[in-house]
């Protein structure tokens, strides 16, 4: 009984080693420090491509950016655009003030939060990109903002926090 | 004496200059050995306020009536939707293969139109579009005198 019951497969016999399998897998590289970066893609070529391409979806509306930016997903996924990243930059409050009529007090209207999503793809060519636009225009809901253009290391760096006190001894350095 | 303290100036400064630096390099090494953090997205945290037990929405229960409609309404809804989305993926492939069709001509006609057609449009990024509006802007409105203030919170590793 005890035998039979045992799961242990010992060196000598030839079912040593019979549920490994982590050593047939691919080496991945460990996960450190910030995202890399630089995957721009060569933008010339005999069928011209563009590299990484944002797009950008700001509006005041959460709910509806959101789906906006779910549906521009989507589309990609079933165009078999590669989408690289979907990610929401972070968001920005806005205190509209107004002044009164009578008097020079400001008052406080409201509070507007605007939200920024961004849909990034690459291997996008250059005869089928004007159809994309022109997809996405088409179904762009009310009071979203669209913008499409191509990334930067700049739009990286904006969703990183600052560090005033590096860029500070840096200046001392300098 | 004038020729001894100038001469310790010197030395002194030199040293106590290239201490600081050494110790500015080290606290630069140290800050930039630490990774850069993202800035935390407000959307995806949820207040505390709205995760409380106790608010809870008491709805009125529905007629057999009602339930029938809303399921009727809401398969309707979803074919004219499908329908929608039907017309508009046959929109696109017609495109596209207007598109492919138009190039092998042009191709046929002259090679230089076609390799100059098939080059990417510099022009076309950055592409910038406002979302239609619900109501178009009235004529000769004449808003308040105001400002706006950005309160974002700043973060700060």
């Amino acid at each position: 009984d005890a035998l039979v019951s045992c799961h242990r497969h010992y060196k000598s016999r030839p079912t040593h080693g019979i549920g490994r399998f982590k050593y047939l897998l691919p080496k991945e590289a460990p996960k450190r420090k910030r995202d890399r970066l630089q995957m721009k893609e060569i933008n010339v070529g005999t069928e011209y491509e563009y590299g990484d391409v944002n797009i950008q979806m700001t509006s005041y509306d959460m709910c509806l950016v959101e789906h906006f930016a779910q549906y521009v997903h989507k589309l990609c996924n079933r165009l078999s655009i590669r989408v690289n990243e979907s990610y929401a930059m972070p968001t920005k409050t806005n205190e509209v003030l107004f002044l009164e009529e009578r008097g020079s007090k400001m008052q406080l209207d409201a509070v507007l939060t605007t939200h920024q999503r961004v849909v990034q793809i690459s291997g996008l060519s250059s005869t089928f990109a004007p159809i994309l636009l022109e997809i996405i225009q088409s179904n762009q809901p009310e009071g979203v903002h669209l913008l499409v253009k191509e990334h930067t290391e700049a739009d990286f760096k904006s969703r990183l926090k600052s560090r005033p006190e590096l860029e500070e001894l840096l200046a001392q350095m300098n | 004496p004038c020729r001894a303290q100038p001469k310790k100036k010197k030395k002194v400064d030199v040293k106590r200059e290239q201490a600081q630096k050494d110790r500015m390099k080290k606290k630069i090494k140290k800050l930039e050995k630490a990774a850069p953090e993202m800035i935390p997205i407000e959307d995806f945290i949820t207040p505390l306020k709205y995760s409380d037990s106790n608010r809870v929405r008491s709805l009125p229960p529905l007629s057999f009536e009602e339930t029938e409609r809303r399921v009727l309404l809401m398969k309707k809804w979803c074919l004219f939707k499908q329908k929608q989305d039907k017309a508009e993926w046959k929109a696109i492939q017609t495109l596209v293969e207007a598109q492919q069709e138009a190039l092998k001509e042009l191709r046929l006609e002259s090679e230089e139109l076609y390799q100059a057609a098939i080059r990417r449009d510099e022009g076309l990024f950055p592409f910038e579009r406002d979302g239609p509006n619900y109501t178009p802007p009235l004529p000769g409105y004449d808003p308040p005198e105001g400002k706006c203030v950005d309160i974002t919170k700043v973060y700060t590793q």
